[in-house]
């Protein structure tokens, strides 16, 4: 009798369960592109459009984990740095094969790699693996073992394969062949992409199931963010990635279910003065620009809170340096945001020769003080809080004029005519690593904003951010390199060349049919568990 | 036939001036050249320095005519920078979108404007006058992006809107010139020789206003066309207007010099269309 009823509960269990699986399968995640992705080559992506397709269809050897910001094994099981960082062995997963049906070897590792690091390709992820001159060197070890050995040590060179989508060598498909969730199955340019489930792909859940969950992913060519926002509301698209503040705060009054703020996110919002010596700029501006003193003051003139509290609606903080609180690792917790404090900034002004005349402020040598702000157009963000630094600004005499140009020609302005005072723009942090930054903080680089391409550092200070980043570059202990990357930060925090505003909150908007969605920081903040995303059977759309 | 080798060749310069033109003006425009990808931090100086060497080409003008014209007499429009695709791909792939959109918006604008102009003309009522007038005035007031987000809002069909805009400049156009040929003379005995509406517009007001009509349908072309860039990249229509759209946000020389000339090219051939057959009504009513 016992066992009768023991049987009964199992099978309703078994019923349920199936009744669950069948709910998680199936139908169509549909959400919005910004652009047509410029390439489906893994390797030459750059654009955010690019980026999406690759990581949803790309087949990794080891992955970041969003959540955990750890790297976790994918197509390699398991992997070994030796050689003084310069050297790692990877030992790949069995029975792994390409979306066309072809298997995966250590060729193919080899492959992408040569490939990855052709100096002729000039691949941004490449990029990231040069730490030094020389050739990369690959040693096939058997069918699922590989050596791959660089010129120079790479500091934080598991976390880097993150963003390598394995190619096939062999397959007629070429890059189209992929190892990842889904590969694409159409492209109707500057309409939508459809991406289906890649029927070979490895990753099963812990009942054995074969992932993803969703059968396909249509993505919308959507340039208009308001229309994009329409139509999550209308029910057409299933989320957006990242949204802004005054969307956010509407999506929390209608549906607070479909809003998610996952915290602070890895970009921030900062203003720099333009120091290039050759720049158009009469000398006595060029003076105040490369003074400690005036960049100190301009920071501490403007409140960050009031730039959180308004333009932002609260859903970001005031930034303390390069790195956001939201890299739970870099970030040196010993720095805290400037404070907004006048009087402080109009002392360190004096400590220059700066005085007010009539509520005016002017230089030592009588000049009015007055310069302008550049920003994008179109962005309200910042044209709003350039508005609001402008007001914050005239507190202490100085009066700012604000001019928005569109992406080409501020470009230009920054990197090549540096016909520019002030510049206001963010930074947009794809990697956790200080090694993405290396072409920001070395003073030879082009883009080292403030003053690009120095054949020898202008100052002391960016000669010691120089030493150090190229030591924590070298370093392998994470610890020691955390050093050498806090001093980094100190130093920008004390001379300000970045005057670092605010770090906006990553933010989001997916609507409840969507399941085990758990947005983080990290790109691609809403999808970065893809494979198991699933939609709920109510409206699970099987078209 | 010399006629019309004369007027071939003269679309001919036409267009390869207006390409130029616009190739010369996105040359000479703020932010020719850069890229946004080269800030990047992850690039290192030799890829910068590859990224800028991309453009070299492009910035001697007579080079890239020169370099234009020989890739055209082969066949070849060009690689987009902005898009990484053949120029002629992406041509091939959006001009029919863009086609339907305009042979949509022209049949609809035509047929609400020259209906509604015909039916004021003919009925004489002064209230059917009043109303097309204000809607048709209304219409005109309404650039073609703000009635784009008015169609995005309301979810109705995108391919439209070209149809209102054409419609208010057919309609108060082609309204005046029935309503002058109504007047005339030999309008006025038919109608008091007792024939009936119909025939009064078909054997004595229309054949007046034809050669004026086929010349607004050639600009009326010209109108869709022109409209079709804002309101493609409103609605997110996969046409020539959202690439132009794009390439001139992304001062991509390659696909604007390509555009420049479809544009120039169908304006001509429409407006030639219609003078040729506007000159051959008036030669048949001589």
């Amino acid at each position: 009798m016992r066992q009768r009823w023991v049987r009964i509960v199992l099978l309703i269990l078994a019923v349920l369960s199936t009744g669950i699986a069948l709910a998680q399968s199936g139908g169509e995640l549909r959400f919005c592109l910004r652009s047509d992705p410029k390439t489906f080559n893994p390797l030459l992506m750059a654009d955010d459009a690019s980026e999406t397709v690759r990581y949803l269809t790309g087949g990794v050897l080891m992955r970041l984990n969003r959540l955990t910001q750890e790297a976790e094994p994918e197509l390699a099981t398991s992997w070994k740095v030796s050689d003084g960082g310069k050297t790692i062995t990877l030992k790949l997963r069995d029975g792994v094969r390409f979306s066309d049906g072809t298997p995966l070897s250590s060729d193919d590792v080899a492959y992408t790699v040569q490939q990855l690091m052709d100096p002729a390709l000039h691949s941004p992820t490449g990029d990231a693996f040069r730490s030094g001159e020389g050739r990369v060197i690959t040693r096939v070890l058997g069918k699922n073992r590989i050596t791959i050995t660089f010129p120079a040590p790479i500091a934080g060179l598991d976390k880097l394969f993150d963003q390598v989508a394995i190619m096939s060598a062999k397959s007629p498909q070429k890059e189209m062949a992929v190892l990842g969730p889904y590969y694409v199955a159409e492209n109707k340019a500057g309409a939508y992409l459809i991406l289906k489930r890649n029927p070979n792909y490895w990753k099963h859940d812990s009942s054995g199931r074969q992932l993803p969950y969703i059968d396909s992913v249509r993505l919308e060519i959507q340039q208009n963010r308001d229309i994009e926002t329409l139509r999550l509301e209308r029910g057409e698209i299933d989320f957006i990635n990242s949204i802004d503040a005054e969307y956010y705060d509407k999506v929390m009054a209608q549906n607070p279910a479909m809003a998610h703020d996952a915290g602070i996110s890895l970009d921030a919002e900062f203003m720099w003065f333009n120091q290039v010596p050759t720049s158009p700029l009469p000398a006595y501006k060029k003076a105040w620009f490369t003074s400690t003193n005036f960049r100190r003051a301009i920071s501490e003139a403007i409140n960050r809170e009031d730039l959180v509290r308004i333009a932002f609606r609260g859903r970001a903080h005031p930034a303390a340096g390069p790195v956001s609180p939201g890299n739970k690792f870099w970030f040196n917790s010993k720095l805290q945001p400037h404070p907004f404090d006048q009087k402080s900034a109009l002392q360190r002004l004096a400590q220059d020769g700066f005085h007010l005349q009539d509520g005016v402020l002017h230089d030592r040598d009588g000049h009015m003080v007055e310069f302008s702000i550049v920003t994008n157009a179109g962005n309200k963000y910042r044209e709003r809080m350039a508005t609001m630094i402008q007001q914050d600004l005239s507190g202490i005499g100085i009066k700012l004029n604000v001019v928005t140009l569109d992406f080409p020609s501020l470009i230009e302005r920054m990197t090549r005519t540096f016909d520019y005072e002030a510049c206001l723009l963010g930074l947009v942090n794809t990697d956790l690593d200080p090694n993405s930054q290396m072409n920001v903080w070395l003073s030879s680089s082009d883009n080292h904003q403030w003053n690009p391409s120095q054949k020898t550092p202008a100052t002391a200070w960016e000669a010691e951010i120089d030493k150090l980043m190229r030591a924590q570059a070298s370093a392998l202990d994470a610890k020691q390199r955390k050093q050498y990357f806090d001093q980094v930060q100190e130093i920008a925090w004390e001379q300000e060349p970045f005057i670092y505003l605010v770090n906006k909150d990553a933010l989001s908007a997916v609507s409840p049919s969507v399941r085990n969605v758990h947005p983080v920081v990290l790109r691609p903040q809403v999808y970065w568990n893809i494979d198991e995303l699933s939609l709920g059977s109510e409206v699970a759309r099987n078209k | 036939m010399r006629g019309v080798l004369k007027l071939a060749a003269k679309i001919l310069i036409t267009v390869l001036l207006g390409g130029f033109l616009g190739a010369t003006l996105v040359r000479l425009a703020p932010g020719f050249g850069v890229d946004e990808e080269e800030l990047d931090p992850r690039l290192n100086q030799q890829s910068i320095v590859a990224l800028r060497q991309a453009h070299a080409p492009e910035s001697n003008l007579m080079v890239l005519y020169f370099h234009y014209l020989d890739r055209l007499l082969h066949g070849d429009l060009g690689i987009s920078r902005t898009l990484q695709r053949p120029v002629r791909q992406l041509l091939v792939e959006r001009f029919p979108e863009t086609m339907k959109g305009v042979g949509l918006g022209l049949a609809l604008g035509w047929t609400l404007g020259l209906g509604l102009a015909v039916a004021t003309v003919m009925s004489r009522a002064w209230y059917l006058d009043l109303s097309a007038g204000i809607l048709a005035g209304l219409l005109l007031c309404l650039p073609a992006a703000v009635l784009a987000l008015l169609f995005v809002l309301a979810q109705a069909p995108a391919r439209l809107i070209l149809g209102l805009i054409v419609f208010p400049k057919v309609f108060r156009y082609s309204r005046n010139l029935l309503a002058r040929s109504s007047a005339l003379p030999h309008v006025l005995m038919a109608r008091a020789k007792g024939l009936g509406n119909l025939r009064v517009l078909v054997w004595h007001i229309l054949p007046t206003a034809a050669p004026q009509l086929l010349a607004l349908a050639g600009v009326s072309v010209s109108v869709a066309f022109t409209a079709a860039i804002p309101v493609e990249a409103l609605c997110d229509l996969p046409g020539i207007g959202q690439l132009a759209w794009k390439a001139a946000l992304g001062r991509d020389v390659a696909l604007l010099i390509n555009l420049t000339m479809i544009v120039t090219l169908v304006t001509l051939v429409a407006n030639s269309a219609s003078d040729l057959m506007g000159n051959r009504f008036r030669r048949a009513e001589a």
